[in-house]
């Protein structure tokens, strides 16, 4: 059994143009000590499911319409904010893309992690203070005890986002959520944090979910990926697989335009943009934006089919994409 | 012919007293920095934030004032340049931004937005103005019936269409383009990119192009700049640069630089991460600015500054390869 399922996670929001789906049936699955890899545009939910797993989508405007979030088979959607409480920090933590905002600016960084220790721990202020320390230096912080005194806005982005990781493996959590965890920094920088996140999965052993955009960061992080799409999941399997033989025509323009420094040249384009979410027809949500599309695509919305590499596509199901 | 030349470009900034009547410290943001761009060729500048790539840039077009310098564009010296005369320069130089959100007046129709370039200069006939807005729509890939459209009402990859519409209405030789992606979805960037390389090609523009993203630039530079701390390390045409990069910088930047051919599953482990953040530019050290943090430093690294020497692939390195 997986330690982390999401199984037809339905959330809505209401807007002003009446209730959205945000998302649509998104069913994941994370086992211990992987990275799983959630990739996709703005606006196609990935943000969403971090938030659903974490229990922290504001009601109202959202809503878990359905579906079941299982941390080793508890069904957080119907945990009490209590329960929700003890789960979040101690069993999943989580990382944003942007790390000032994300830290108490009046805090010192050893105070915030020592409150998260103290929060799930019985230990004392000092003994919490000594362990911070210990994590500062742990994620690779010079002076960890010196730096543990200063505030966030004394510190570099990058020495931010080891602040965030420190405080989440602070209390050795099972499940590790990235929300985009290098967008906001510089791409040296941005390598140190992903060497950073797999020695903490090597010494402490936790899963990783890791939300991006970047095929790049997948190709390094992952080991299984899921391609969302406008609230769904329409392609996910071993990373291998996805990155080498994806079958949704939209995995394949992912991959197709990043701009690489392997070669130069013309980039491969998705046409179009994401559509609104209160403006999806019955059809595939790709079909405006896909070469491929066929009549059948635009009256019935194909379902994520097919195992271990599976695809949500009419044309890589039957065999014409 | 080279359209540009900027020869030893300084640029300073002033920072507050430590105490009163104290000599004010100086923080030295471009430290005499030289390049060419030849006509209907894109120059590329990377670095990481901080490195004075933009500031180099808005120096070169006195959007920033330069503490001293040179910067002959067709032979003219555009720091002896006096407002009124500089003013009429500005036509052969535009420029476009990296937030397509805030750089458009948000009150204003996009058609009026491409026009006022051209109402300022006083270009032509109100007719002629008028067509030539709905032919640089077309030439951008935006429709004639949004141009009584308002910035809001359009994505932001269309958003950038726009920008670089108005960009090209009086007719620019040389466009300077500062991350023009880097706001965007990865699916849009390509289409923008290509969009750039494009028009580079029919219009026989220049760019001056600044990126943090090595892969964007090696798809739309024909020769690149590496920045550190205020200086070029390397320049040379970009297949050199990404096939025999010299400086142990530029080695480290294309090392972490995510590439879909680095796979977890088979064991990928990065070579060189490079440690710590760079220098201050307020103290800038002795020698090379990146001895501190270079795998190769000797002592001479650290007391004497190297050259940015060679002919076509040039670097500022003593042990460079």
């Amino acid at each position: 059994m997986s330690l982390l399922q999401i199984d037809q996670l339905r959330v809505t929001f209401q807007t002003r143009h009446g209730a959205v789906t945000a998302l649509d049936g998104v069913s994941l699955s994370l086992n211990a000590g992987e990275t799983l890899a959630v990739v996709g545009e703005s606006g196609c939910g990935k943000s969403i499911t971090a938030l659903s797993v974490m229990g922290l989508i504001s009601s109202p405007p959202g809503r878990i319409a359905g579906g079941a979030v299982r941390l080793a088979g508890e069904d957080l959607t119907h945990a009490s904010e209590a329960r929700l409480r003890a789960v979040r920090g101690a069993e999943v933590a989580m990382i944003f893309q942007e790390p000032m905002t994300s830290l108490n600016p009046v805090l010192t960084v050893g105070d915030q992690i020592a409150e998260a220790i103290l929060l799930h721990q019985d230990m004392t202020r000092s003994e919490a203070w000594t362990q911070a320390v210990a994590l500062l230096d742990r994620v690779g912080i010079p002076s960890a005890a010196a730096r543990a005194k200063d505030y966030p806005h004394q510190l570099s982005g990058g020495m931010r986002q080891r602040v965030m990781i420190a405080m989440a493996v602070s209390c050795r959590p099972k499940v590790l959520i990235a929300d985009e965890p290098t967008t906001a920094l510089d791409v040296t920088v941005q390598a140190q944090i992903f060497d950073l996140l797999n020695e903490m999965q090597r010494d402490f052993g936790v899963a990783i979910m890791l939300i991006t955009h970047d095929m790049g960061a997948v190709s390094e992080m992952a080991d299984r990926v899921a391609v969302m799409y406008a609230g769904r999941v329409i392609e996910s399997g071993a990373a291998d697989d996805v990155l080498d033989a994806a079958r949704h025509p939209y995995t394949r323009g992912l991959i197709g335009c990043i701009p690489s420094v392997d070669h130069g040249g013309a980039l491969a384009e998705i046409p179009g943009v994401v559509p609104p979410l209160h403006l999806l027809g019955a059809g595939c949500a790709f079909a405006e934006r896909c070469a491929h599309v066929r009549e059948g695509c635009r009256l019935a919305r194909p379902e994520l089919q097919g195992g271990a590499h599976s695809v949500a596509c009419f044309g890589a199901q039957e065999g014409w994409v | 012919m080279s359209l540009m030349q900027v020869r030893d470009l300084r640029v300073e900034f002033p920072l507050p007293r430590p105490r009163p009547f104290a000599p004010r410290p100086v923080l030295q943001a471009v430290r005499g920095v030289s390049f060419d761009v030849a006509e209907g060729r894109a120059l590329g500048i990377v670095g990481e934030s901080g490195s004075g790539k933009t500031t180099t840039a808005m120096a070169a077009i006195r959007l920033q004032e330069a503490a001293s310098g040179q910067v002959l564009f067709e032979g003219t010296d555009l720091l002896g340049l006096d407002a009124a005369q500089m003013r009429a320069r500005r036509r052969d130089i535009q420029l476009i931004f990296q937030d397509p959100y805030s750089s458009l007046n948000p009150r204003a129709r996009v058609g009026d937005i491409v026009r006022e370039p051209l109402d300022l200069l006083g270009v032509g006939s109100v007719s002629e103005r008028g067509a030539r807005v709905r032919d640089l729509f077309a030439k951008v890939g935006l429709r004639e019936d949004q141009m009584a459209l308002f910035p809001h009402q359009f994505s932001g990859g269309q958003r950038q269409r726009i920008s670089i519409a108005r960009a090209l209405a009086p007719g620019p030789k040389l466009l300077v383009c500062d991350e023009p992606v880097s706001a965007l979805d990865v699916a849009i960037q390509a289409q923008i990119l290509n969009l750039l390389a494009r028009l580079k090609a029919e219009l026989g523009l220049a760019y001056l192009f600044i990126s943090h993203d090595l892969g964007v630039v090696r798809h739309v530079c024909d020769e690149v700049a590496v920045m550190y701390l205020g200086q070029i390390v390397e320049r040379a045409p970009v297949g050199d640069l990404f096939a025999r990069a010299q400086h142990p910088y530029t080695q480290a930047l294309l090392a972490a630089a995510p590439s879909l051919g680095r796979r977890r599953s088979r064991g990928f482990k990065r070579p060189l991460s490079l440690r710590g953040d760079p220098a201050s530019p307020s103290a800038p050290p002795p020698g090379c600015a990146f001895a501190a943090r270079c795998p190769k430093a000797a002592a001479v690294c650290r007391d004497v500054p190297p050259a940015l020497d060679g002919a076509g692939h040039q670097v500022a390195c003593h042990f460079p390869g």
